[in-house]
């Protein structure tokens, strides 16, 4: 089609560019990211970054205050926990379980949920009755109820407390999945591709899932928020990550026995858990309005 | 109308019968002997082994035992703890009105607070006002609520001093336990000083509510401008401004209602991360609810209580979130079925 064309060069931004575009006009939504960017380099680089091992005890240095306060050292840049260990060095690997595992669990449901609810979604009669109320039904069952019935049966550690909260956060994603798959089978794009001769799961995977990818971003945020909470919930209930593991939320139960004499083992990793979440939500919100707007203009 | 009605029905019915089915099956997944997972006792003798399997028919076949299963959960037969043998009929009937309590006012909290205010800041949106509340909002619902609790333990009860840090009420007064709600069983109760038990009952419970709350209340805010935001774009609104109706005629004739009905079967959708957070609050502050006693009960591997545990309160939330969707469907024909609102 031919158009009217002011400049020189004719450029038109892609999907991606103009959401990023959208987004980086929103200062909040990017320092979240930046925050969020933060915790993936700790994920991935913990041990880099950590000064000592975490599991080094020094009996010298036994609930040393933070460097800042009169007391502290700078050799411990947090202080140390009621066995010395050094807590600066702890918090980053216990952020890396943390926020690993989430990302894990995250991809793992979004893999399944995306599968279930394709299927859900070109199924119908009886049998995507079945699925969906199934799905449906599942959906509400609070998560620490799976995680515990879980627990009850193949016992406490880090990777059932991740299987609970996979099974708990597949629904949503086949649930959301369904919805779409369903709404875009009606339209013309589908139809065309019918009348080629394309398979559903040909139509699926070319036809439907690049338009779902934003929505399944979208809904991948909320969810790892979701999963952060959840482990560090069920770690902090000595459900989920145990002893030799540092997780979050364990170590936020394990400062319980000293929270009288060094509160600050309480305020840190409880910090950690709700800076990652916030990060997370502002990424989240930013993105999800900058789909919004992008699609205004 | 009707049909719809019947359709829902059949969904509670079937969805029921799923979750009792599936608590009939986890004794058989449970680690440790099935005898003792289903009826709470440990046998000691040969005798008593073959005689309790007698009377748990496990000597028949597995639908008898299903039968047995649904039979003895409708008489209230609901059996023993393997802890500490008590009856687990009473012990949920203690419990679980004191989650529900605490439900309860959390819930009030989140509404009277949260939709106004989610309200004011949608309709004035973009001032500074609509960015602070949407500011704290994002705050709030990005806390985790078991830090929070232990933030305001800190705060309150052993800096300031100002509150108790656990349980329901202070055990110098006498309340016999009867509907398991303590408001209740305060004014049903013969204590003298009912007054001060009200006061003692109030500052327990200032607390928990507050922790749980803050977390939904933020989430009520969100869904609330959201949806009000949408409202006020709408075509009709924008015929309604074009008659010359003033702001207050449009918002209280037009924009209310209209925003208020996506709010519903979102908060069906929340029930039961409600439920999970205060499950959680519970261990914390020591509430005697539904949540400390299954959490308890998986420290002591008591399985007919974990199952029984998470029968009830499975059905409780899959019930609540059923009719909350009947009553979105039929209140508003035009919904096709309650999809989950973006945040």
């Amino acid at each position: 089609m031919q158009r009217f064309n002011l400049y020189q060069e004719e450029y038109h931004p892609s999907p991606l560019v103009n959401i990023w575009l959208e987004f980086r006009r929103s200062h909040i939504a990017l320092s979240g990211f930046v925050l969020l960017v933060l915790f993936l380099i700790i994920t991935v680089f913990a041990p880099l970054l950590a000064p000592y091992s975490p599991e080094l005890q020094n009996t010298n240095a036994i609930l040393l205050p933070p460097s800042w306060e009169p007391n502290g050292t700078i050799a411990h840049l947090l202080g140390t926990d009621g066995l010395g260990r050094d807590v600066f060095s702890r918090l980053l690997y216990a952020c890396r379980t943390t926020f690993g595992s989430s990302l894990v669990i995250v991809a793992i449901s979004v893999f399944i949920g995306v599968g279930v609810g394709a299927l859900a979604g070109v199924l119908s009669g009886l049998r995507s009755s079945i699925v969906n109320h199934l799905f449906d039904s599942i959906m509400s069952i609070p998560t620490l109820l799976i995680a515990i019935v879980m627990v009850a049966i193949l016992g406490t550690g880090l990777f059932n407390a991740m299987m609970a909260i996979t099974l708990a956060l597949i629904p949503q994603f086949v649930h959301q999945t369904r919805t779409y798959v369903r709404n875009e089978l009606q339209k013309d794009y589908v139809l065309l591709d019918r009348l080629d001769g394309a398979s559903s799961r040909r139509i699926f995977i070319f036809s439907i899932l690049p338009g779902m990818v934003e929505l399944i971003v979208v809904q991948a945020t909320i969810a790892l928020s979701v999963a952060i909470i959840d482990i560090s919930a069920l770690g902090f209930l000595s459900l989920g990550a145990q002893e030799p593991t540092i997780e979050l939320g364990a170590s936020l139960s394990l400062a319980l026995d000293v929270a009288y004499v060094a509160p600050w083992l309480i305020i840190l990793p409880g910090m950690c858990i709700f800076l990652m979440i916030l990060s997370i939500n502002v990424v989240g919100e930013g993105l999800r309005s900058a789909l919004r707007n992008r699609l205004h203009h | 109308m009707i049909k719809l009605f019947i359709r829902y029905l059949n969904l509670i019915v079937i969805t029921i019968f799923t979750l009792i089915f599936l608590s009939f099956l986890l004794p058989f997944m449970f680690p440790g002997d099935l005898l003792s997972n289903i009826s709470g006792i440990v046998p000691q003798t040969n005798e008593q082994r073959l005689a309790l399997e007698h009377a748990y028919k496990l000597d028949q076949s597995i639908f008898h035992q299903f039968g047995f299963y649904i039979e003895s959960l409708l008489n209230g037969n609901w059996g023993v703890s393997l802890a500490d043998q008590a009856t687990l009929y009473n012990e949920v009937r203690i419990a679980f009105p004191a989650t529900l309590e605490l439900v309860c006012y959390a819930l009030v909290v989140s509404i009277v607070i949260g939709i106004p205010v989610g309200f004011m800041s949608g309709l004035k949106n973009h001032n500074p006002i609509d960015f602070s509340v949407v500011t704290f909002s994002m705050v709030g619902y990005s806390f985790p609520v078991f830090w929070l609790a232990l933030i305001f333990i800190t705060i309150f009860c052993l800096q300031l001093e100002w509150l108790p840090i656990s349980g329901r009420v202070d055990l110098l007064f006498d309340i016999p336990v009867d509907t398991g709600f303590l408001i209740i069983d305060i004014a049903r109760s013969s204590i003298e000083n009912k007054h001060q038990a009200y006061m003692d009952a109030l500052q327990h419970s200032i607390l928990p509510t507050a922790s749980v709350a803050i977390v939904t209340t933020a989430l009520f805010v969100r869904f609330t401008r959201r949806s009000i935001m949408d409202v006020m774009n709408k075509d009709y609104i924008v015929a309604a401004k074009s008659r010359g109706f003033t702001q207050s005629q449009i918002f209280f004739k037009h924009g209310l209602k209209n925003a208020l009905l996506p709010i519903l079967p979102i908060l069906a959708l929340q029930i039961s991360t409600l439920i999970t957070n205060v499950m959680i609050i519970e261990t914390i502050f020591s509430w005697p609810g539904i949540g400390r006693w299954l959490i308890q009960a998986i420290y002591q591997q008591d399985y007919p209580a974990i199952r029984i545990g998470m029968l009830v309160v499975s059905l409780f939330v899959m019930s609540m979130t059923i009719t909350i969707e009947f009553i979105t469907r039929a209140i508003d024909p035009a919904r096709e079925r309650a999809e989950s609102a973006a945040l």
